[in-house]
């Protein structure tokens, strides 16, 4: 059962859910988490720098490993963008890669609310997908113990 | 040239309390400004604090962000201030992170990103935190002559885009003299924190602003959860109009002391209190603003030694109420125990207070107990910071009457401690006297800047009802000196006895 604030793991979900909708019919979940990582990188570039989103990725990927051990084969490259789902897509484990997308993105938008609040996150996930509703995602609820 | 021929240079609000008056009406449109100061001194909250009030959706703000505090932690941190606005991130307000350019690229590189954003995105505000990152990254690898190239083409640029610039930097006054960005620049606010023993006291100096006069000197700052609020030296007073003194008489509410000054305290008088402990000037005080209550002149307390539920309480065993005036806005109490505390900021108490209810009449009660609620950096300056205070205050019209406490010795008769007589319009003093085997109190106006006045001196008592004044001491030598002998020779102690006394209030 994952850490993240549950409305970190909503807002996740959707914003797979919009990538799934975008991408090819042989993407996989986990390759989308690739994308919105991916997508978050430019935003949060901006307030982190390069290196700073090659931190805060890092740490999302250590605590998302922590409870999908199949990310284990997962890293971070240099220039932040992910590497590893080659090997995963391999397993052929959807539902590990759908578990495993989630929580990576959760954890990542987690750090985000941790450092600059729940609201500050929803506005930056509504910039980088303009395009979605993204903002009637409910971020206040409280964490569940 | 004629007014009219000036280009008329657009001010910027700062949106910091008080900042606007300092730097004489706002900063100047298109400016290159520099806030330096070192580090806990609060260069980022003020430039937080100005981006926030000016930027909009059409004209941003720019905020590069440089090797010092990243955004997401100023994000962090900033958002807990009054002034944040979240609406306005990624619209009105936006963070761009050069830490990667200054690393790894030389100047032009540093310059040319600044460029491309300043031109996609036509900013209103740019500001570069820290900016003297930028230039100690470049000092190690550029000359001097083109460091002082580059900094003078960066504000060339900004100013022609018609930005508003700030950079934000942390610097030690020593490199005022030969840091080619302080040539360069338009404006310079400093910003500090001083220490002495266990206070901090942060202050703010103009120490450059070019084209307009801003206000001298080390202006007080606090940061309260509102964000920065400065206090000028001025007191916010500056271009008001003077209320001329001496119109009428304000009557103190003790009928004989009244008549001991002639009519009353003249109207927008300081007057200085002067006596030991206990012999009744915080009563005399209470009875001045009960009479100004009573006559629909409304009055503030500024007390420091005693909480504003216990200055009512004793209010009311003189039989004065003090409850409801302060309901209907006749009566304010003030009670600044704060720490570290400024003379400006009681100032800038006071006079909102002054200015909320009219209020025509002024204690401050007890000068020895504000000097202690200061900071001991502001105690050096206190003499100077009463003169400004009481300035600004009777030129609004109000009159004060302080209260200060004066160890009685037995020689000599001291007006103050505070060497402050020169400040008071009026002074008069309260002693205790040595009469018939008994402590008596004696009281005597010193000095009427603004006439005559009784030269006697009454015994007086202190009683339920409260002072109340006897008849002058006479036939004695030496009274000043609290230890008077017979002015002839024999017995000739013509004084009156408390009870012949109190029947003439």
């Amino acid at each position: 059962m994952t850490n993240v604030f549950p409305a970190m793991q909503d807002l996740a979900r959707r914003i797979l859910a919009i990538e799934a909708a975008r991408a090819n019919a042989a993407d996989t979940q986990v390759d989308e988490a690739a994308r919105a990582c991916a997508k978050l990188q430019e935003p949060l570039s901006r307030f982190t720098g390069p290196a700073g989103f090659f931190s805060l990725l890092s740490r999302a990927l250590v605590l998302a490993k922590a409870e999908v051990p199949a990310l284990r084969v997962v890293q971070v490259r240099a220039d932040g963008s992910l590497a590893g789902f080659d090997e995963i897509k391999r397993d052929n484990d959807t539902v590990k890669f759908e578990i495993g997308g989630v929580v990576l993105v959760a954890h990542l938008l987690g750090l985000l609310a941790t450092f600059i609040g729940e609201s500050l996150t929803r506005r930056v996930a509504c910039d980088a997908w303009p395009d979605a509703s993204l903002d009637s995602t409910d971020l206040n609820r409280e964490e569940t113990p | 040239m004629s007014a009219q021929d000036k280009v008329t240079i657009r001010m910027v609000p700062t949106g910091v309390p008080g900042l606007d008056e300092i730097l004489g009406g706002g900063l100047p449109e298109f400016s290159f400004n520099i806030i330096a100061g070192a580090p806990g001194s609060g260069k980022t909250t003020l430039a937080h604090q100005i981006m926030f009030a000016n930027a909009t959706a059409e004209r941003p703000a720019i905020y590069f962000t440089v090797l010092g505090e990243p955004a997401i932690k100023m994000l962090r941190y900033q958002q807990q201030y009054g002034f944040f606005d979240q609406a306005k991130l990624n619209t009105a307000i936006r963070f761009i992170n050069l830490s990667h350019v200054v690393l790894e690229k030389d100047l032009g590189a540093v310059l040319e990103e600044i460029i491309r954003e300043v031109e996609a995105a036509n900013p209103a505000l740019v500001l570069v935190d820290s900016f003297r990152t930028v230039v100690r990254k470049a000092q190690g690898a550029v000359s001097d002559v083109e460091l002082q190239g580059f900094i003078q083409r960066l504000a060339l640029h900004l100013a022609s885009w018609q930005a508003t610039t700030f950079l934000i930097g942390e610097y030690v006054e020593a490199e005022i003299r030969d840091n080619p960005v302080f040539t360069v620049a338009d404006g310079l606010l400093w910003l500090s924190q001083q220490i002495e023993r266990n206070s901090i006291v942060r202050k703010l100096q103009v120490v450059k602003l070019r084209g307009q006069g801003s206000v001298p000197g080390m202006h007080t700052v606090r940061i309260t959860e509102a964000g920065l609020q400065t206090f000028p030296r001025t007191f916010g007073l500056t271009g008001k109009d003077e209320h001329p003194k001496g119109l009428r008489r304000l009557s103190t509410g003790i009928a004989k002391f009244d008549e001991l000054l002639h009519g009353g305290i003249p109207e927008g008088d300081s007057v200085l209190l002067a006596g030991p402990s206990g012999s009744g000037k915080s009563i005399i005080a209470t009875q001045f603003i009960a009479e100004g209550i009573k006559q629909g002149e409304p009055g503030i307390v500024a007390i420091f030694e005693e909480r504003p539920g216990q200055y009512v309480r004793r209010a009311a065993t003189f039989g004065f109420d003090f409850d409801t005036p302060q309901k209907n806005g006749q009566l304010e109490i003030i009670y600044l125990r704060p720490l570290d505390l400024s003379v400006d900021e009681t100032v800038h108490e006071i006079v909102a207070k002054v200015k909320k209810i009219g209020a025509k009449r002024l204690v401050i009660d007890s000068l020895a107990g504000f000097e202690m609620a200061l900071a001991p950096d502001f105690r050096t300056d206190f003499r100077e910071s009463l003169y400004r205070m009481i300035g600004a205050l009777t030129r609004m019209g109000v009159t004060i009457i302080s209260t200060v406490e004066i160890e009685d010795v037995f020689t000599a008769m001291a007006l103050s401690n505070f060497v402050i007589s020169f400040l008071a319009d009026d002074i008069v003093r309260l002693r205790y006297v040595s009469l018939n085997g008994q402590l008596r109190r004696m009281l005597l106006v010193v000095k009427m800047r603004g006439g005559a006045h009784s030269i006697d001196m009454n015994e007086y008592q202190v009683t339920d009802k409260g002072i109340v004044i006897g008849k002058p001491l006479r036939g004695y030598r030496g009274l000043i000196s609290g230890i008077p002998g017979p002015w002839n020779a024999g017995p000739a102690d013509r004084s009156l006895s408390p009870d012949e006394s109190a029947a003439n209030p």
